[in-house]
Formats: C-alpha cells, sequence, structure tokens
C-alpha cells in the first residue's frame, strides 16, 4: 500500500530528520512524486526515466544532473538533452523528496506507480501510460462501466442541459462518468452523476489535486472526491500550465470505455480527447447539434465522419452493450395552446431573442409576450440574459 | 463716498445676491477688492481701471475699497466687473446715486470699456429682486427668459453711462436671431422593424422608465435611444426655467428664444469622468451632464466601457432626482431628474449570445458584464436586447409609426399619470400601486407564479406593476392591468445578469 493509509507513521520522517538524513527509508513513490515535479517533466520522460532506473536511483542520477545519461532519456528529452538535464539539476536541489512525501501523505493523496499493484489496470496496458498516477477519493471508482463525457466550456444552454441529462442517467444505469471538471459540459455532466447518487464520477485534472482550477468549480471537485475519485498526472502544488490539459485528455480517454462529445467548436480541445480515443480503439459518440451552432460544428462533423449519435443515454448504455435502460418518463407539461404553438415554432431548437420572436412571427410583442409567458409557465421554455431557449 | 450696487454670483445652478459696495476716501492711491473674490473676480480691478480711462472718464486719485457683501460666500466670475465700475462711477461723483435707483448690473468689462457676456446669466437675474437688470447685449435673450424684470442691454460702458444719466435713449436690444427651421429632431418613421425596440422607446418615453438596449453594433440602439427625447412632451414652467438656469450656469448655447422647451438629449463619451458626469469642480461648482440633461434623456452609449466607480456615482441622482456635491469649500445641489437610456454590447466583441458567433473567451464576457453592478441594473425598468434587423425589413419593409403619432400616446399617457399625481409612472409611490395599478386576476396569478418560483423579487414585483401601468395606459385601457400588460412588461425586462453563472 503506498497511499497514506497505515503506514504514514513510520513513513512520514520529521522536516528536521528530512533534512538531515535527506530521507533514507523513503518507499519508491517518494522519489517519484518529486521526480514528477521538477520542471519540463512531461508524462513522456518521467515514463523514460523511471523506466531506465529505479525511482531512489534516478533521484540521485537526475539530482547529479546525469538525468540525461542514457539514450532512452536523452531520446525523451530532444531538442536539448543537455539543457535539461542542468534544469533538472538545479530545480533537484530545491526539492527535499522527504517533504514532497510528507506533503501528499498529509493531504490524503495516493500516489501510484506504474508497476504497483493498485496501478488501475487500464492504464497499464496503454502505449502512453503515466509513470505515476496521483489520486485521490475511492480507487474502487474506476471498477465498473465507464464512460466520459466531454465538450467545450463555453457551451449553450441545449449542451449543458444534456450533458447533465446524460451524467444522470448514466450514473443511474450505473456507468462511472469520466470527465475533466472543466467549465461547461464536463462541470456539467458531473453535476448530474452527482445529482443522481449512482455510480461514483471519475475526473482526471490537469493541475494538482490541491491546486483547484477553475476556481468556480471548488465545491463540485470536493463533492467527486467525495463521491468518487479524482485522478492527476501532476504532483500536489503544480500549476494548470496549458501542456497539462491535452495530457490529461488522453488519460480521460484511456480510462474510458466510450468517449461522448455534447459539444464542441471546429477546433475545440475535445478533439484532443477524440484522437487519443481513436488512437485506443475507444468508441467515440457524439451529441448531433444545431447545424448553425458554432459550438456543434465538431459534434456534427464527427457525426458525418461516421461516428454513432448519442441522443439520450440508451444510445450511450447500448454502445457499451448494456440493455437496461431506463425507461423515459412521459412529458406531463401541457400542450402548448393554440396561440401559443406557432411562438415556439418560431422559436425552434435555437436560442433566439424577444426581438427576433416578433420579427419571424410577425406578431405583435404583446402576443409574443403574453405567449411566451403561458409557454414558460408550462415548462416549455426557458430565458437567460434576454435569450429565450425551447427546453426538452 | 460710498454707494453699493446689486448684483448677483453664481453658486452652483444657483445665482446669490450680490452687494458691491464701494468706498472712496482720501488717502494713499489704491485699489483693493474684499469679501472673498476669486482669482477672476481679483483681476476686476486692473479690467476696471483700464475700461473707465479708455470710456474716457478719469480714474480717482484717492483709495478706493470695494467690499463683495455678504463677505462670508466666495465670489468668482467676472460679472462683477461691471457693478464694481458702476459703483466706483457713483461713489466718486461722476453719476448721481439716485440714476440707478431699482437697477442691478450683471457684465464682463473689456479694456476698451466694452461689456461682454457672462455664462450663467439666467440663475444670476432669477436671484435678482430689482425691477431693472442690465446684462450685455449677447445675454438678453437668456435674462428675458426669467421674465420677471425689466432687462436693459448696453454694449459699452460709456453708452450705458449716457443712458443713466439720461443723456441718451437706451440702447435697443439685439434683434432675437432668426429661428432656424426647427431642428429636425430624428423622427421614428425612420425605425424600420424593430417592434420590440419602438416598443421599449415608447414605453420607456411615456412611463419615464429607464431603458437598457443590448445588441450586437448595427442592431440601431444608437438609432432607437436618439428618437426618446421627439418623444417627450414640451418641458413645462418650472422644469423649463430650471433646465435653462443649469445650461445657462454651464455655459451651454441657449436655443434662439433663451427658454429650453424641448427636452435636452445628453450622449456624453464613455470617457467621462465621475466630475464631468455628476457635475463639481473645485473652484467653481459646474453642473455635470446628469443635471444637463435635466427633464431630458441621458444616453450612455457603450454603458460597459464606462469606468465601474461612474456608472455606480449615477445610483443615487436616479434615486432621488438631485445629486449633492460636497466639496471642503461648499457643498451645492444640482437637480438631476432625467431618463436614462443606456446601450451596450452583450460582450466585447459585440457578437454575444449563446450559439452565436461571440469570439470572447468567457471569462472576458464575465468582467463585461460584470461592469453593470446588480444594484445600477435593477434601476432598469426596461431591459431590452435588440437584434440587427432583417434585409428585407431594413430595405423595403414599410417606413414606421412617425414620430408625431407615437408622441400623441405618449403625451395622453403623462395627462392619466399627472391625473395620479405623479410625473410620469415611474415615480407612482409603491403603497398606493394597488390602488393606482390595480391588477386583473389573471395578471396576479402569473406575478405570484413567477414571486414564489424566485425570478422575480418583491422589489422587480413594483416595478413590473409601474411598466404594466404605463402599457395599459398607451393601450388606452383603463382599469386593472391585465395579463397582457404584465406579460410585455416581463418580456421588456430580460435579466441581463453575467451570461455565465458558474457552469
Amino acid at each position: 500500500m503506498s497511499g497514506p493509509g497505515g503506514r504514514s507513521d513510520e513513513q512520514v520522517p520529521t522536516e528536521d530528520a528530512a533534512a538531515a538524513t535527506a530521507g533514507d527509508d523513503l518507499p519508491p513513490e517518494a522519489w517519484a512524486a518529486a521526480l514528477a515535479g521538477l520542471p519540463a517533466m512531461g508524462p513522456g520522460r518521467l515514463r523514460a526515466v523511471l523506466d531506465t532506473w529505479a525511482p531512489e536511483e534516478a533521484w540521485a542520477v537526475v539530482a547529479a544532473g546525469a538525468g540525461c545519461s542514457r539514450p532512452s532519456v536523452a531520446l525523451a528529452c530532444r531538442p536539448d538533452p543537455a539543457g535539461i538535464a542542468a534544469l533538472w539539476r538545479v530545480a533537484a536541489r530545491r526539492v527535499v523528496p522527504a517533504q514532497v512525501w510528507a506533503r501528499h501523505c498529509q493531504a490524503g493523496v495516493a500516489v501510484w506507480l506504474r508497476g504497483s499493484p493498485e496501478y488501475p489496470a487500464e492504464l497499464l496496458v496503454d502505449a502512453e501510460a503515466p509513470a505515476v498516477v496521483f489520486s485521490r477519493g475511492d480507487p474502487a471508482a474506476l471498477e465498473g462501466r465507464r464512460a466520459a463525457i466531454i465538450g467545450t466550456r463555453r457551451c449553450t444552454r441545449y449542451g449543458r442541459d444534456v450533458a447533465y441529462e446524460l451524467g444522470r442517467d448514466l450514473a443511474t444505469a450505473g456507468v462511472r462518468i469520466v470527465s475533466g471538471l472543466a467549465l461547461g459540459i464536463d462541470g456539467a455532466a458531473h453535476r448530474g452523476a452527482l445529482s443522481a447518487e449512482g455510480a461514483p464520477p471519475v475526473a482526471v485534472v490537469g493541475s494538482g489535486l490541491d491546486v483547484v482550477y477553475p476556481p468556480a468549480h471548488r465545491s463540485l471537485w470536493e463533492q467527486v472526491g467525495g463521491a468518487g475519485l479524482l485522478v492527476s498526472e501532476a504532483p500536489l502544488g503544480a500549476r494548470p500550465e496549458p501542456w497539462r490539459f491535452p495530457v490529461r485528455n488522453r488519460v480521460i480517454a484511456a480510462l474510458a470505455e466510450v468517449v461522448v462529445v455534447v459539444e464542441s467548436a471546429e477546433k475545440g480541445g475535445s478533439r484532443h480527447t477524440v484522437e487519443a480515443a481513436m488512437a485506443r480503439d475507444r468508441q467515440v459518440m457524439a451529441v448531433p447539434g444545431s447545424v448553425r451552432s458554432p459550438v456543434s460544428a465538431y459534434t456534427n462533423g464527427l457525426l458525418a465522419d461516421g461516428c454513432h449519435p448519442a441522443r439520450d443515454a440508451l444510445d450511450v448504455l447500448v454502445a457499451l452493450g448494456l440493455s437496461s435502460a431506463p425507461s423515459a418518463p412521459a412529458d406531463l407539461r401541457p400542450a402548448p395552446g393554440p396561440d401559443e404553438a406557432p411562438v415556439l415554432d418560431a422559436l425552434g431548437w435555437e436560442p433566439a431573442t424577444f426581438d427576433e420572436l416578433c420579427e419571424r412571427g410577425g406578431r405583435a410583442p404583446g402576443q409574443v409576450s403574453v405567449a411566451l409567458a403561458r409557454l414558460q409557465a408550462g415548462g416549455w421554455v426557458v430565458e437567460r440574459a434576454g435569450w429565450w431557449e425551447r427546453v426538452t | 463716498m460710498i454707494a453699493s450696487v446689486p448684483s448677483a454670483t453664481l453658486l452652483g445652478v444657483d445665482g446669490t445676491p450680490v452687494s458691491v459696495e464701494v468706498h472712496v476716501s482720501n488717502g494713499l492711491p489704491g485699489f483693493n477688492v474684499v469679501g472673498l473674490p476669486d482669482a477672476s473676480c481679483r483681476e476686476s480691478r486692473d479690467r476696471v481701471r483700464a475700461a473707465l480711462l479708455s470710456s474716457g472718464l478719469s480714474w480717482p486719485l484717492k483709495r478706493v475699497t470695494v467690499n463683495l457683501a455678504p463677505s462670508s460666500v466666495r465670489k468668482g466670475g467676472a460679472g462683477l466687473d461691471l457693478p464694481i465700475a458702476i459703483g466706483l462711477l457713483v461713489a466718486s461723483g461722476e453719476l448721481e446715486a439716485e440714476a440707478i435707483g431699482g437697477c442691478a448690473f450683471v457684465g464682463e468689462l473689456g479694456l476698451d470699456g466694452s461689456i461682454r457676456r457672462v455664462p450663467g446669466v439666467v440663475p444670476l437675474v432669477a436671484a435678482l429682486a430689482t425691477r431693472v437688470v442690465v446684462v450685455p447685449p449677447g445675454c438678453f435673450a437668456e435674462a428675458s427668459a426669467v421674465g420677471r424684470h425689466k432687462v436693459r442691454v448696453a454694449g459699452a460702458l460709456a453708452e450705458l453711462l449716457a443712458a443713466l444719466r439720461g443723456e441718451a435713449p437706451w440702447p435697443d436690444p439685439p434683434a432675437p436671431a432668426p429661428v432656424p427651421a426647427p431642428a429636425a429632431e430624428p423622427d421614428m418613421a425612420d425605425v424600420r422593424g424593430q417592434a420590440v425596440g419602438r416598443t421599449a422607446v415608447e414605453v420607456s418615453a411615456a412611463g419615464g422608465h429607464h431603458l437598457l438596449l443590448s445588441g450586437p453594433p448595427g442592431a440601431g440602439k444608437t438609432m432607437l435611444a436618439r428618437r426618446v427625447p421627439g418623444l417627450l412632451p414640451p418641458l413645462d414652467g418650472d422644469d423649463a426655467l430650471t433646465a435653462t438656469r443649469i445650461h445657462s450656469a454651464a455655459a451651454v448655447a441657449l436655443p434662439p428664444g433663451g427658454l429650453i422647451v424641448r427636452p435636452p438629449f445628453r450622449a456624453p463619451h464613455h470617457g467621462a469622468s465621475a466630475v464631468a458626469l455628476i457635475g463639481g469642480g473645485t473652484g467653481h461648482m459646474r453642473p455635470g451632464e446628469i443635471s444637463l440633461s435635466h427633464g431630458g434623456v441621458l444616453f450612455m452609449d457603450e454603458m460597459c466601457e464606462f469606468p465601474a466607480s461612474v456608472l455606480d456615482a449615477l445610483r443615487q441622482p436616479l434615486e432621488e432626482g438631485v445629486v449633492r456635491v460636497c466639496r471642503a469649500r461648499a457643498s451645492v445641489s444640482f437637480p438631476a431628474r432625467f431618463l436614462l437610456v443606456g446601450a451596450t454590447n452583450p460582450c466585447p466583441c459585440g457578437e454575444g449570445g449563446p450559439g452565436r458567433a461571440c469570439r470572447c473567451p468567457p471569462a472576458a464576457r464575465q468582467r463585461y458584464g460584470r461592469r453593470l453592478s446588480g444594484p445600477l441594473l435593477d434601476r432598469f425598468d426596461l431591459r431590452v436586447v435588440v437584434s440587427r434587423p432583417d434585409a428585407a425589413s431594413v430595405l423595403a419593409g414599410p417606413a414606421g409609426e412617425p414620430t408625431a403619432a407615437v408622441a400623441a400616446r405618449v403625451a395622453a399617457a403623462r395627462e392619466l399619470a399627472a391625473e395620479r399625481g405623479v410625473r410620469c409612472n415611474a415615480e407612482l409611490p409603491a403603497p398606493r400601486l394597488d390602488s393606482l395599478a390595480p391588477l386583473s386576476p389573471g395578471a396576479a396569478r402569473l406575478l405570484e407564479h413567477r414571486l414564489r418560483s424566485g425570478l422575480l423579487s418583491a422589489r422587480g414585483v413594483h416595478r413590473i406593476r409601474r411598466v404594466a401601468r404605463t402599457i395599459a395606459d398607451l393601450g388606452g385601457a383603463a382599469g386593472p392591468v391585465a395579463e397582457e400588460h404584465v406579460c410585455l412588461a416581463l418580456s421588456l425586462r430580460a435579466e441581463l445578469a453575467p451570461a455565465e453563472a458558474a457552469a
């Protein structure tokens, strides 16, 4: 057991002792965590270093400035192996592995080395498996069927609602929702999963597990950590540097059996996840959107390329080979009246302003406002910041 | 010898009567001005001396003391030049004291003896209790706007002296400037399509409800806003005089008739400072843009580009209709009852809106939306998202209803408000809403539903009821406010909160 449980008493040296002995009795995970915290230590380089030497020995070599002395490591450190070795040497002087280890133990963060018994089996067989995984929460959250729900941070209400419903319905059916805890779709999917109180959610984040990013998601972060599992490749204190997110996306792809893209613009970050998923033969599904919505451009493109559509949780369950689908509840809303139906038709499935609705139907603002008020009371439409949207 | 001449000085937008006392006695020749004069006032001794000499009058080689009473009030401006010169002439025996009985004087002197115009003649004259006031020729229209005095003009000191001595008739007042063709206020007929924008503008003008227009560039926000003053009824007596007083004190050009009758329209640029907007200044307190738009429309284009501190300074005057500016030396109240019309883009790139081609990062959009604080946003009874009109209605659509037709409805609605004892429905006091704007059963149900579901606050309900009352008045519906009026009021008050709540 490499986590804090049970062993922390004898494993955690006091700070004085750490400074004096430089930690002779530290477990291999401590050295690996210290290595992972060095600058310019991406997953490829960390894996090359830890494949070449045992963790403790690796630390000694790197701290001595000989980090790129072997061809396998030097290859991972192109184009400037000497410069990177020097960078590591300088940075390693300021790092006390015993303190790093103590910090992880105190924060309740488990450190899994590739090859250790706790290391997730799905990642073990991956071609780009992380050499070290940091996690917080219940490791059992990974045991079961898993689907990733991903998408843009700049989503529409439609996307947010679909992500929420997919998360809720899949979690109810016992599927673990894997996502990235970002704003927009990711957050909505996790909120949905939490609301179902079904299968535990799994979040793969780009920063250290103590650096909440985005800050707006602090409470969601805590809830996911409490109900499920938080996973990161970065040690505690790692900032959310931009390069960590594409790297994080490959872990999402590796951990999921099916990747569902809800909304994404043509050049969104979801592309990285989808490419990583396709490289790993994971099934990619896309939620169809309006052909006029820029944030559905990529998902509609995926559908055109032959991806399966994910219209609801049932589609995803079928893709996972699970047939037990919750039956859709009947629509209890009162049917729109004769005055309201034309306004609902004019609204269609894209957001529109009050102004546009009056113009489309050629009706007076007074009439349209009455119809909208009735539709809103009936739960057919919602208004946000002056924009009206139809509710499924 | 001693002489005393009535005049006035400006404090904010109000005049304060000043008695200019001149004492001439034997002693070491000298000229002193006492009684808290500011720099421009103290310099008047040089102007007065030169003006007297160039007018062919002698300068007394005696000790001259000028006191500006009451001596506790600070005096500013060059308007006291003329009364000082007249007082000196009386005190030195050049002019009989009886000749100036019942006359007050306001004007700046040139070195050649000419009498020049000064700012703020309207409030200055309004503060004077004499029967006759003598002002520079350029100020005749302004001084006449007050209407209580016999206004005399004189273009030069020598001319004035002759008229006072009875040696020559009083100079004729300047012929009123030819009234230019009524400056065509923009007409509502130019607005094609835009049913919602037109409705919002009409309701705003009729009920005095502050209006915020949000929409992409080219949606016609500015076009709509510029047509609001044309819909407002002309200013009535008191308001016209107050507006004229403010414009005069701020040295803003007045219309040819002297009196401001049409509601003013002010559109400050978003670089304006808080002082420029609210009023103030160190020496001489000048009214700001909000006072200059008293009785009319203050249009703030690109509202989110104004600094947040400047915007929040608007909150108190919006509520109270006056702004109190306090400085170490003085504190003055400026009237500031105006209709605020704001225009803003939904986000920095202007294209915002769900699913639109917005290029702004979410954080930038949130920052932009937060410039308008909640309390300020709450003061807008009408918040409307306008979109670009479609090509067909711009090119081939029928012309809109002209201003004259809309203004007639607005005037009728304002009359109904006057019968309720308020200027406009936005001022209806909350306790009287139940009697003045009763709700039909359907309307009450709708508002109750909104209140229960948390979509509306209690104060929001009051605001909706006032707007609904205006909508009903415009539609000619007497009696209780119906459901359709409340629905339209709700639709015209979009929640323009920062677009993205925490995902």
